[in-house]
């Protein structure tokens, strides 16, 4: 018994055949391939995860500056609006911009001069127009609609920014937004002091 | 054993240049993979890191500042802390090491790395003085309001020991405040801080979150906290590895205007688009240094009151409000006081945020567009660039008739 274990062991003994070897090396590679590809896919996650916080961040920050425009009474109490503010530049100017006047239908879905500006890799603004300059990394575009109850008095401000790429048909439908966009919708009033 | 023998006769050349090649082609494989996958395995985490630092840091300053100018909403002069005095000052307030007065941090010249604002969290803690000051007195003695929570040991109306608080009147004037010991029955409490007036009766205490955010950057201990100090009992860091905190402020460019049909005595407010009332024409505060009729931010001729400011930028829009114009006066309450500040700074409406955060020192190179402080990663797989982002604030409080 105990031999014929030895030499049945000792037959198994003689190596592993080319093809086997073969066999062997592509599981390996193709694990190593999987394995080189969650590396990648972890610095991809990494780089939506920025996108997205950038895109989040960009977006309340226009809304902030939409929100600080005039929009108000008077001291005899006639309503003023700031329609002239051109908030795509920075700093501000008084004039040259659309400030809360409300916009065209449908400039969420297409670069709208006055309301889209292009910002830059570190948050910095590179001013509108309808074609994003060269090192464009978001785009930020607004609408300010009246509200169909009160629209003397009451706004309905959105926000959506993405990243300077070809949205395809997300441009086409209202408010479809895509994985690490942000698209921010608030209210605004006048209200007397 | 002969079997065993016949077996061993070895690999041929052709057999043993085919295993090397594998070998070869096997471990350049597994190398090709490895070595980017080893930077990937470095950085990755730090990147996660740097940006959760980055949110917090944007989340923290954006809920805190938008709160700034919270009025008190009981007792005496409700609403926004802007109809009395400016609740957003661009620079520290009572650092530590500065003594009370404070302006720039030692051996600075700009102070766009702090900001310092108040607001009056939602808190029963919401008096008024009872008597006039004699003088500038440790002592508050205050009114039983209504709103004030049950009296209990060691607490009078809200207030007790260590309680952060503010005290402001009519004038401009304002004093930030730590309580240090309350007396319930007898309706004192005492603080620790040297006033800069007598406050008269009326004045109102009130719970304040004071809050001081600025950047600390010591480079040779490696040094880059966001650090927030609470105006009285602790000054501590916020996120680490903060390179840049830049505060800018906008502002309403128009003169203030006294709100027509709005008496200067009526006891609630607003009386004018911003800042604290005057004086009735020809009434004076014998404690400030203006004439009949005048504060700060209004001074008389010919009979009316016309305001110090001017318009900026022909009055239209928000204009940026620099270091130089909120630095120059006038002062208010006035120029004399300890707790000073421009006027111009009652026009803030809107402050832009620019942070930047950078990686630990061992992933960073050198210094240029990618880094603000040289680092001592020698290799590109091991560098995790810092980022950077801008944002606006637009306190609430601050833009109530906008």
């Amino acid at each position: 018994m105990g031999l014929a274990k030895s030499r049945s062991s000792a037959s198994s003994a003689s190596g592993f055949s080319l093809i086997e070897v073969l066999i062997a090396t592509l599981l390996l590679a193709t694990a190593l391939t999987t394995l080189a590809q969650m590396f990648a896919l972890s610095t991809h996650t990494n780089m939506n995860a920025r996108n997205t916080t950038y895109t989040a961040v960009l977006a309340q920050q226009k809304l902030e500056e939409l929100r600080s425009l005039t929009w108000g009474f008077d001291t005899q109490g006639l309503p003023i609006s700031d329609t002239s503010s051109n908030t795509a530049v920075s700093p501000e100017t008084p004039n040259g911009g659309t400030g809360l006047a409300p916009s065209p239908g449908g400039s969420l879905g297409a670069n709208t001069d006055g309301y889209v500006d292009y910002i830059g890799a570190t948050g910095d603004k590179l001013g509108g127009g309808a074609v994003p300059p060269a090192n464009t990394v978001y785009v930020r575009r607004w609408s300010v609609e009246p509200l169909p109850s009160n629209p003397n008095n009451t706004l309905i401000l959105q926000v959506l920014v993405f990243r300077n790429r070809d949205r395809g048909t997300a441009n086409d439908g209202a408010g479809r937004v895509m994985p690490d966009e942000a698209r921010l919708v608030t209210v605004k009033t006048r209200k007397s002091q | 054993m002969t079997m065993r023998l016949r077996s061993e006769s070895g690999f041929s050349l052709p057999e043993m240049l085919i295993a090397a090649a594998i070998m070869v082609t096997v471990i350049g494989g597994v190398f090709t993979v490895m070595n980017p996958a080893q930077g990937t395995y470095r950085t990755q985490p730090e990147v996660t890191d740097l940006q959760q630092r980055l949110r917090i840091a944007s989340d923290m300053l954006g809920k805190d500042i938008v709160m700034a100018g919270g009025g008190v909403y009981a007792g005496g002069m409700t609403g926004a802390l802007s109809n009395y005095f400016a609740p957003v000052m661009p620079h520290r307030l009572n650092d530590p090491s500065e003594g009370v007065y404070f302006r720039l941090a030692q051996g600075a010249t700009d102070a766009s790395d702090s900001i310092s604002f108040f607001y009056v969290p939602s808190t029963g803690a919401q008096t008024t003085i009872r008597e006039d000051m004699p003088q500038p007195s440790s002592e508050l003695k205050v009114d039983p309001q209504a709103n004030c929570p049950p009296a209990k040991t060691e607490q009078l109306c809200g207030f007790y020991d260590g309680l952060q608080a503010i005290i402001f009147d009519e004038t401009g004037a304002w004093d930030p405040i730590t309580v240090t010991q309350v007396q319930p029955a007898a309706l004192h409490m005492q603080h620790k801080n040297p006033l800069s007036k007598s406050y008269q009766k009326g004045a109102v205490v009130a719970m304040a979150a004071t809050r001081t955010y600025y950047l600390q950057t010591d480079v040779a201990t490696n040094t880059f906290q966001l650090r927030l100090f609470d105006g009285g009992l602790s000054d501590l860091p916020v996120v680490d590895n903060v390179n840049k905190l830049e505060f800018e402020y906008y502002g309403d460019p128009q003169a203030p205007v006294l709100l027509p049909n709005k008496s200067l005595t009526d006891p609630i407010g607003p009386w004018t688009t911003y800042g604290p009332k005057p004086p009735p024409l020809g009434v004076d505060n014998t404690k400030d240094t203006w004439a009949a009729g005048e504060n700060c931010l209004y001074s008389v001729q010919g009979g009316q009151h016309v305001p110090r400011l001017t318009d900026l930028a022909g009055g239209v829009g928000q204009v940026r409000l620099t270091q130089a114009m909120l630095t120059d006066g006038p002062w208010c309450p006035d120029a004399t006081s300890m707790w000073r500040y421009d006027a111009d700074l009652l026009r803030l409406r809107r402050v832009r945020i620019k942070l930047r955060v950078q990686a630990p020192t061992e992933l960073r190179g050198p210094a240029g567009t990618l880094f603000r402080h040289a680092g001592t990663s020698s290799a590109g797989q091991h560098y995790v660039p810092d980022q950077e982002v801008a944002f606006d604030i637009t306190p609430r409080n601050l833009n109530l008739g906008r």
